[in-house]
């Protein structure tokens, strides 16, 4: 029995670690490119083993950071000059914001939901067939949106408001994509709480505000991470609606990882790894730094009575 | 002040009605039981009173004020739930604090007042733990030290004990009838355990079906009772229930049924009705004699300083004696039966309702 035992567990981990090769490789080869030199990029047979193989370089990352020697392919010859240091500025603060508000709307909302059945008994239901609309159908519409809205709000207020091509504007539309998930994964986590705990505060002076703040949210906190977490990357990698709806002037790491290609070259490869590295690394610090909340936060039912 | 009135309180659910008309006079520092079995509308009316629900209509006055319409946090409660709810991210200390900052006590203050109150129910050296790694008995000390440290006039429990095991709920009765009587408030008290009703309380609350049957101190409740549903509710084992004829000749009454014949003196003349006869196990008597009744002892569960006879009389099921532990009796002995006189009641068979009292 117990050999028996040995040689599941031998096969299990082997399919485990197979298929974590499988998964694992693309990254590899991804962070192993922004290391090369233009040569190695696409050479066959392909190039494995670094200081054997190809010699590392920086190269490709002091292009994207813009410091040092940028080597024979100069930033004058991409099409544009393109700055990954804007480029994660505008990444982070958009994703942030929209992030911390879609959560913090959507817990509330879930709450409501919960708690007073807002909306009616469908209402999760209906709120979720708004994401199974795919994002390219909305695109142009909204485009179209984004484009008249400045010259309704001069009509009505007087003023001009820009969405399109704005921080804000992004911002909304990230808030509004990702609330419906939001929604949905804090409900699971605002219906585990029990109701006497709010009760129990009411009774206790608190105001229902105060009871959310102090009781519900605390209790939640695991799955409001982990539903951060989610909605981060969702909106980090985000794309389509980034390339419609913003630029030149506001510009996201994945649009203009997609803009890193020289007319002279093609594909910019080296360059576009780099990139692709640098944009992975908040997502896995942010894994790490939430792993002790992903674990609570993914066995739902984590509240102990 | 803190008596609290209930007056006409309906509590509707959909169609289904939890409360039919409750209206109840609870005196400042009482302690009430409300007590009945699961559905019978007790807890539903303790919410009515927290304001964790609105009554359909009706009224909750506590002290002079109508305080219906008034959030739960206004009417100055302190209420224990059955779940205990203690705050499970908050260790003991901010649990029992908690009441204190919601109302922005200055913080010296709090920590004294949380001590202090820690001492009275001997929590102290549990202050820095998470409600998760309490034992029952300790979660429930710290769900009462968090109610106290308001001193609210009135407490509201809602079966507190239900979690704890047989031997702690009973040192906990004593311990909480002890608080009640320190303390001076109002208790309020919602149980289905007509133990824990009969020991506490200074009076009990009988619900049944989203109804008050009877109020009443438990010794009244319990000899006394007002219709057959309380009769049969208090006591272990239960009441024996009789059922039977009554005529009366204008000179005495008659009681009878196939297994059993009583005379009772007084009494009008009266057509024969049918009737319930109520009587408890240690008001019926084993006699050597043949008077009254003949009966099989068909079953016996020795408590130690008293025995349950389960006797065959010829009636329907057993009827239920209780006798000194020291009585030699053995399955299969025949003996008559004599029931207390004065402590037999009668209920109309189809209402109920006790009769002849």
């Amino acid at each position: 029995m117990i050999r028996r035992r040995h040689v599941f567990a031998i096969v299990r981990h082997a399919l485990l670690l197979a298929w974590t090769l499988v998964v694992l490789f693309p990254i590899g080869w991804m962070v192993m490119t922004s290391f090369k030199d233009a040569g190695d990029w696409v050479s066959w047979p392909a190039r494995w083993v670094p200081f054997v193989d190809f010699e590392p370089t920086l190269m490709n990352y002091r292009q994207i950071f813009h410091f040092g020697d940028t080597g024979a392919l100069r930033r004058e010859q991409t099409e544009q000059a393109y700055n990954i240091w804007k480029a994660t500025f505008d990444s982070v603060v958009i994703v942030t914001v929209a992030s911390v508000v879609s959560l913090l709307l959507g817990s509330t909302l879930a709450y409501a939901i919960s708690r007073f059945r807002t909306g009616g008994p469908n209402y999760p239901y209906t709120v979720l067939t708004i994401r199974m609309l795919p994002p390219i159908v909305v695109a142009i519409p909204l485009l179209i949106y984004y484009a008249s809205l400045p010259e309704a709000f001069t009509w009505l207020l007087g003023r001009r408001v820009e969405f399109f091509d704005t921080y804000y504007g992004l911002t909304l539309l990230y808030i509004v994509t990702t609330l419906p998930y939001v929604i949905w994964m804090m409900l699971a986590f605002i219906d585990e709480v029990p109701r006497e705990l709010e009760h129990a505060a009411r009774l206790m002076g608190a105001s229902r505000l105060a009871t959310i703040r102090k009781v519900v949210f605390p209790l939640v906190a695991s799955g409001m991470a982990v539903t951060l977490l989610f909605v981060f990357i969702l909106n980090w990698s985000e794309f389509l609606l980034a390339l419609t709806l913003s630029q030149p002037k506001v510009l996201t790491l994945p649009v203009l990882l997609n803009k890193f290609q020289s007319a002279v070259e093609g594909r910019l490869y080296g360059p576009q790894a780099a990139i692709g590295t640098v944009v992975t690394i908040p997502v896995v610090v942010l894994g790490f730094l939430i792993q002790k909340h992903l674990v609570k936060g993914f066995s739902f039912g984590m509240i102990r009575r | 002040m803190s008596a609290v009135r209930l007056d006409g309180i309906v509590k509707r659910f959909g169609a289904t009605e939890a409360v039919r008309g409750v209206s109840l006079d609870i005196a400042d520092g009482e302690f009430v039981v409300f007590v009945g079995p699961s559905g019978c509308g007790k807890t539903t009316t303790l919410n009515i009173i927290a304001g964790l629900e609105s009554p359909t209509s009706g009224d909750v006055y506590i002290g002079p004020d109508r305080v219906t319409d008034w959030e739960p946090r206004d009417r100055n409660l302190g209420m224990v739930f059955q779940s205990l709810a203690l705050f499970p991210h908050l260790t003991v200390f901010d649990n029992i604090a908690f009441p204190l900052r919601i109302k922005q006590a200055p913080a010296a203050s709090i920590a004294e007042r949380v001590r202090a109150v820690a001492a009275t129910v001997k929590v102290t050296h549990l202050l820095d733990k998470k409600p998760g790694t309490l034992s029952g008995g300790e979660a429930q000390r710290v769900a009462l030290a968090r109610t106290i440290v308001v001193q609210p006039a009135v407490f509201l429990m809602d079966e507190p004990l239900s979690s704890l095991d047989a031997k702690l709920r009973v040192d906990m009765r004593t311990e909480l009838k002890r608080l009640h009587a320190s303390l001076g408030a109002t208790f309020i008290y919602v149980t289905h355990d007509q133990a824990e009703a009969m020991t506490m309380a200074d009076r009990i609350v009988v619900m049944h079906q989203g109804r008050v049957q009877q109020v009443g101190p438990p010794l009244v409740i319990y000899g006394d009772p007002a219709n057959r549903f309380v009769a049969g509710f208090f006591g272990v084992p239960a009441m024996n229930f009789i059922e039977g004829e009554l005529r009366g000749d204008g000179d005495g009454m008659v009681f009878e049924s196939p297994a059993v014949r009583l005379e009772l003196k007084g009494g009008e003349a009266t057509s024969p009705r049918a009737v319930t006869l109520g009587v408890r196990p240690e008001h019926v008597r084993l006699t050597r004699e043949s008077t009254g009744g003949r009966a099989t002892v068909n079953l016996l569960e020795p408590l130690g300083d008293e025995t349950l006879v389960f006797l065959d009389y010829g009636g329907a099921g057993s009827l239920v004696a209780k006798v000194d532990a020291e009585d030699p009796l053995a399955v299969g002995d025949r003996r008559g039966f004599t029931f207390r006189r004065d402590r037999i009641v009668f209920f109309d068979t189809t209402t109920g309702e006790r009769i002849l009292k």
